[in-house]
């Protein structure tokens, strides 16, 4: 059964992580993405930053998997930002009341700015 | 335009969610139903199968869940059911807002973007959660778009 997975790619420029998602973020694909996520939740990761520009659809699963990065965010004092929301996925963190939570940005380039 | 029921049946393994998702997206999307309210009805549908799948089935992936939909005078209901084990439904409350922790999230989509939610345990086995919602479109489709 081929289902509507995730591709991440991963970029580490001097400790500043940043992870491009493409696809579908859901019960079956999220625990992909926080074996990943998780990788880094270390010392030497300065910051980290998903890239959600390429993720069409994301539901409870994959919103909590982000959390997880923000509590880490909180306990490490490090940056756990989140780029490129598409205005349904926005919606959906706006419904979870998670929007203010975050640090959102439009582009990589402002979500690179002071980490 | 109305429509006769549509029942889909899938395993309870999460690689199917996807396939539920296209099969709901590609049924209001042929009714011109707009994308945003497409994404938060599949979402609503989706989460009560993740619900099924982990607690219900408790993560067996070859146990049925029963998907049934239909859209009549613009709203959309579905019907899910399962034939696992009957959790208490006064648990399924959404978690509160203010405390931010991974987990609760798809109980609190469900009531949030749903008209009504209604579950069911007067049964043998299993659940049947009802859900409605009134998707509003047809007089925006109605409006002649300005040149």
């Amino acid at each position: 059964m081929a289902s509507q997975g995730i591709e991440i790619q991963k970029a580490d420029n001097n400790g500043i992580i940043c992870l491009s998602l493409k696809g579908y973020m859901d019960m079956n694909s999220s625990p992909d993405v926080r074996d990943v996520l998780t990788e880094h939740f270390d010392r030497s990761t300065k910051a980290i930053i998903v890239d959600l520009s390429e993720v069409p659809y994301i539901d409870s699963s994959g919103i909590a998997t982000l959390v997880e990065g923000l509590q880490w965010s909180h306990s490490s004092e490090k940056k756990f930002r989140l780029v490129g929301l598409t205005p349904t996925v926005k919606d959906i963190f706006e419904i979870a009341r998670l929007l203010q939570v975050f640090e959102v940005f439009n582009t990589l380039d402002e979500a690179n700015q002071g980490v | 335009m109305d429509s006769k029921p549509v029942t889909l049946t899938i395993p309870s393994d999460s690689k199917y969610l996807s396939l539920a998702r296209k099969v709901i997206e590609h049924f209001l999307s042929y009714k011109e139903v707009p994308p945003d309210l497409i994404y938060k009805v599949v979402l609503c549908v989706d989460e009560a199968c993740s619900n099924i799948i982990k607690y219900s089935y408790e993560g067996k992936h070859d146990c049925p869940i029963e998907i049934t939909f239909r859209l009549e005078d613009d709203e959309f209901s579905v019907e899910v059911r399962d034939f696992g084990k009957q959790c208490d439904t006064k648990s399924f409350r959404p978690r509160d807002l203010e405390k931010i922790r991974p987990g609760g999230l798809g109980t609190l989509f469900i009531n949030s973007i749903m008209d009504n939610v209604h579950y069911c345990t007067e049964r043998d086995c299993g659940t049947l959660l009802t859900m409605t919602k009134k998707l509003n479109f047809a007089a925006s489709k109605a409006t002649p778009q300005e040149s």
